[in-house]
């Protein structure tokens, strides 16, 4: 595929004012900390060490990453296009439900397998993001309402369907496991990333070069920018609607698989959705840390899996406490994500 | 008010010392074209926008309006030309919006008020259904509205921007009557128009706006609309353009009894036909809002046609996309270029491309972009229509303005089109800009393509056009060869006069264009 001329430089701007926001993210963590008698010193220390310390700390964050880069797309993709696409929830649980229904409950060869469950968890997000796509497209439906329903209409779905028909028998607490043949490898036992984490990547990178390296793509960027210049461009409106939403199904649906055939130990779903819930809502942030860009999600999803691992370093090393932790993570994540949110505001009231 | 001048933040400088004085029971009207700083003027007086220089005096008093509540305050009120009624609210509702005491929780109590409504009803004669959302009244009615809800926040100065651009014949008369009324009840009233013959009616005194400043004033026993039309046209300083005249060649683009309909559904253009011809100038003047946005965006395929047939070389276009009608020929100068035929936040390589993009000359397979191509076609424009610009890969909005509409005009010029349509292209430009846009249209007519240059600009229109029509609601008001008319006709016209009298709203004269 011909790079884009503009793959380099443009990027480095952004990541540079990024970086540089993360220290302010920690100098106001830290501020935060100090009245509570922490050393935020000690604290920041011991989540560096957490995230990234040893082999096995850097590979549990990249396992942590790995949803989320993919949760973000729906969002950064539906931004790009002009869309608040806050679904990637309830699109996650439908792919975790394709993925174990193809993992768990059909047999197939080695190979055709995994390459089957991982298909029918992004053609289930992708099916799951239609409905909207099409109420927008011919209703005039507003997606955040509508995405917002289909979020609780996929849980309550998923939990029925997880208890009723794909339970594992004499275990009531998770549907049947992926069979071995439609397992993502393991990179080592002791970390639980696997092999899922190439593909995720590789949806993140082709979503870039879709959006910035093709005619469809440019058509969505054109329209999310300026609907009435793309009017004027001859850009069919609802098909750039429908493009967007089904490639944050995809990826969503993508997100949910990572979980079932691509994370020890479990490899299923859990009965409560408890290993797959909020990853979703959690894309969101991604996507705002990341600039609403593909590529820029997936560092943010590397921060956020890095805050969320180390996190737990900084608890019982630091001693502090895990509320705390939150509250710190929720600070940079917050001050990270501002200025995109500003960007999108003052987008919105401009109209 | 005093000398009043007022610099927006972007810079455009709308007021440049305008003195206005108003006394009690007086109707001023307040001429101009767009753009002439009317509706500027009136939004300081109303306390919404605050002047960059000068001072206000009521009663000889000096007042600083920081919002339009500390001008409603000493009684001076405004109706705009976009009403501000909640749709869903009964009339009532909106009359006394925001002036009953709140209670918490509860729907505010309307008995006194409505008593009060009434009462002022019955003064002014303005009859509205109280009761009636006001979503589901005329256009006339819910101006009635807006009025009431003015003057019952005690205003003794009402302001009124264009009031009769939405209304019916029958509807001005009314509002006419209402006005002479309250006169005689000693209230002021200014009256924002365009509208020659109706400043003429109604007003005790007309003063004339032009670039800011104040050309003209006189009281309305002594003025011609002949005098008025020169004192709001005027003259501009902008180099000519030479055109050399030839013989324009077969039609090009042929509309026959198009009928186009408005935002709301009214129809915006009325049963117009004319043709384009290969190698001319076709210019369309007129005040804007009389149709003409919506005849370019039927004639770009930016709107569908409610009836009658265009015809582009020989094929009708009425129901065709932007796309087909830019691969058959067409070029596109839209009236607001950062709403409609740029993307700011793209750069400029980004935007040669736009409405280009499915062009195969700028794809490699798999519909991927040839982003080597589109460089080099980005900087044959740049270099070719002398754009400034600090690089391909700079955002558009970094661009000022005459660059940003060069790569436009470039960009739209470059398709080698059959027919440009253009409008207000050289709109908010530096002169340098107006001057070279104006020469590449003249230049591409030279060659032989079709334009159609629609402007509210007159000095445009006559010195880029080989014929001229007038378009006044939605109809030519005339039309002709362009050394028929001499700039007063024109400016009569676009006032809605026609040289034997004519009437303010126009009679069936559908003009036909063909000379």
């Amino acid at each position: 595929m011909a790079v884009p001329a503009r793959v380099r430089l443009p990027l480095l701007r952004p990541l540079i004012e990024q970086l540089a926001t993360i220290i302010f993210g920690l100098v106001v963590g830290a501020l935060l900390m100090l009245p509570f008698g922490f050393s935020p010193l000690r604290a920041y220390r011991s989540l560096l060490a957490g995230a990234f310390g040893t082999i096995p700390d850097l590979l549990e964050t990249l396992a942590f990453a790995t949803p989320l880069m993919l949760t973000a797309l729906p969002f950064s993709v539906g931004v790009r296009g002009g869309l608040f696409n806050i679904g990637a929830e309830g699109q996650m649980y439908l792919g975790a439900i394709g993925a174990t229904m193809v993992a768990g409950l059909l047999p197939l060869p080695a190979g055709v397998h995994l390459a089957a469950a991982t298909a029918a968890a992004m053609l289930f997000g992708a099916a799951w993001a239609l409905v909207p796509a099409l109420l927008k497209i011919w209703r005039g439906v507003h997606e955040v309402i509508s995405t917002i329903m289909f979020n609780w209409m996929a849980f309550w779905l998923s939990t029925y369907l997880a208890v009723n028909f794909l339970g594992e028998p004499g275990r009531a607490e998770r549907t049947v496991p992926a069979l071995l043949t439609a397992r993502y490898p393991v990179f080592t036992e002791d970390s639980t990333l696997t092999a899922a984490i190439f593909v995720a990547v590789a949806l993140c990178v082709v979503v870039y070069f879709y959006l910035w390296g093709t005619r469809a793509g440019y058509e969505i960027r054109l329209a999310g920018e300026n609907p009435e210049a793309a009017r004027y461009a001859g850009v069919h409106a609802g098909k750039a609607i429908l493009i967007t939403f089904l490639i944050g199904g995809m990826a969503a649906g993508l997100a949910g698989a990572s979980q079932i055939i691509g994370r020890p130990p479990a490899w299923s779903l859990y009965a409560t959705l408890g290993n797959v819930v909020t990853l979703g809502f959690d894309g969101i942030g991604v996507a705002l840390v990341g600039r609403n860009h593909p590529v820029g999600g997936v560092l943010a999803a590397i921060l956020f899996g890095a805050l969320a691992h180390g996190g737990r370093l900084m608890e019982y090393e630091a001693g502090v406490l895990s509320e705390m932790v939150r509250a710190i993570n929720g600070l940079i994540v917050i001050t990270l994500a501002a200025p995109e949110i500003w960007k999108l505001v003052r987008r919105r009231s401009a109209r | 008010m005093r000398d009043i001048h007022k610099v927006y933040a972007d810079g455009t400088v709308a007021l440049r010392g305008v003195d206005l004085h108003l006394s009690r029971g007086e109707v001023v009207g307040l001429l101009g074209e767009n753009g002439a700083g009317k509706t500027t003027l009136m939004k300081i007086l109303s306390g919404l926008l605050r002047p960059t220089r000068g001072e206000i005096l009521v009663e000889g008093r000096p007042v600083d309006f920081r919002n339009p509540g500390d001008a409603l305050r000493v009684g001076i009120g405004m109706v705009h030309q976009a009403f501000t009624l909640v749709p869903p609210y009964t009339g009532l509702e909106n009359i006394i919006l925001g002036q009953e005491a709140a209670r918490a929780l509860l729907p505010p109590r309307t008995g006194a008020a409505r008593e009060r409504v009434e009462a002022l009803m019955a003064e002014t004669g303005l009859a509205v259904p109280l009761d009636d959302p006001a979503e589901s009244m005329p256009i006339g009615v819910q101006q009635r509205v807006e009025i009431l809800k003015t003057l019952y926040r005690g205003t003794s100065v009402l302001i009124l921007d264009e009031p009769t651009s939405a209304l019916t014949p029958v509807e001005v008369d009314d509002l006419f009557r209402f006005l002479g009324g309250l006169r005689a009840t000693g209230k002021s009233v200014v009256f924002i128009t365009h509208k020659l013959k109706e400043v003429l009616e109604i007003s005790d005194r007309i003063v004339v706006l032009r670039g800011g400043r104040v050309t003209g004033e006189v009281t309305a026993d002594r003025a011609t609309p002949e005098r008025l039309a020169e004192m709001m046209v005027g003259r501009k300083v902008v180099p000519r353009v030479s055109r050399a005249p030839h013989a324009a060649g077969r039609p090009v683009l042929v509309v026959r009894n198009l009928g186009v309909a408005g935002d709301r559904g009214a129809p915006a253009v009325r049963d117009l036909s004319f043709d384009v011809r290969a190698g001319e100038v076709f210019g369309i003047a007129g005040v804007e809002g009389n149709g003409q946005s919506e005849l370019v965006q039927a004639l770009t395929g930016l709107r569908r046609p409610d009836g009658g047939e265009i015809v582009l070389e020989g094929a009708r276009i009425a129901r065709l996309n932007p796309l087909a009608l830019y691969r058959r020929g067409l070029g596109h100068i839209p009236e607001d270029k950062a709403r409609f035929g740029l993307a700011l936040t793209f750069d400029v390589a980004e935007n040669s491309i736009l409405s280009r993009q499915a062009e195969p000359r700028f794809l490699t397979g798999l519909g991927r972009l040839d982003w080597r191509r589109i460089v080099t076609y980005a900087r044959e424009l740049v270099e070719g229509f002398k754009v400034v610009t600090p690089g391909l890969r700079a955002t558009v909005r970094s661009l000022s303005g005459g660059n940003q509409q060069r790569l436009l005009v470039g960009r739209e010029l470059s398709k080698s089109p059959v027919l440009i349509v253009a409008m207000h292209p050289t709109r908010g430009l530096d002169i340098a800009s107006t001057v070279y846009i104006r020469e590449l249209l003249i230049g591409i007519r030279d060659e032989g393509a079709a334009v159609l240059l629609v402007s509210a600009d007159l000095d445009e229109i006559i010195e880029l056009s080989d014929r001229i029509a007038v378009m006044y609601e939605g109809r030519f008001i005339g039309a002709g060869q362009a050394e028929e008319f001499s700039r007063e006709e024109i400016g009569l016209l676009m006032g809605g006069i026609t040289a034997d009298g004519g009437a303010r709203t126009s009679a069936p004269t559908s003009a036909p264009a063909a000379d």
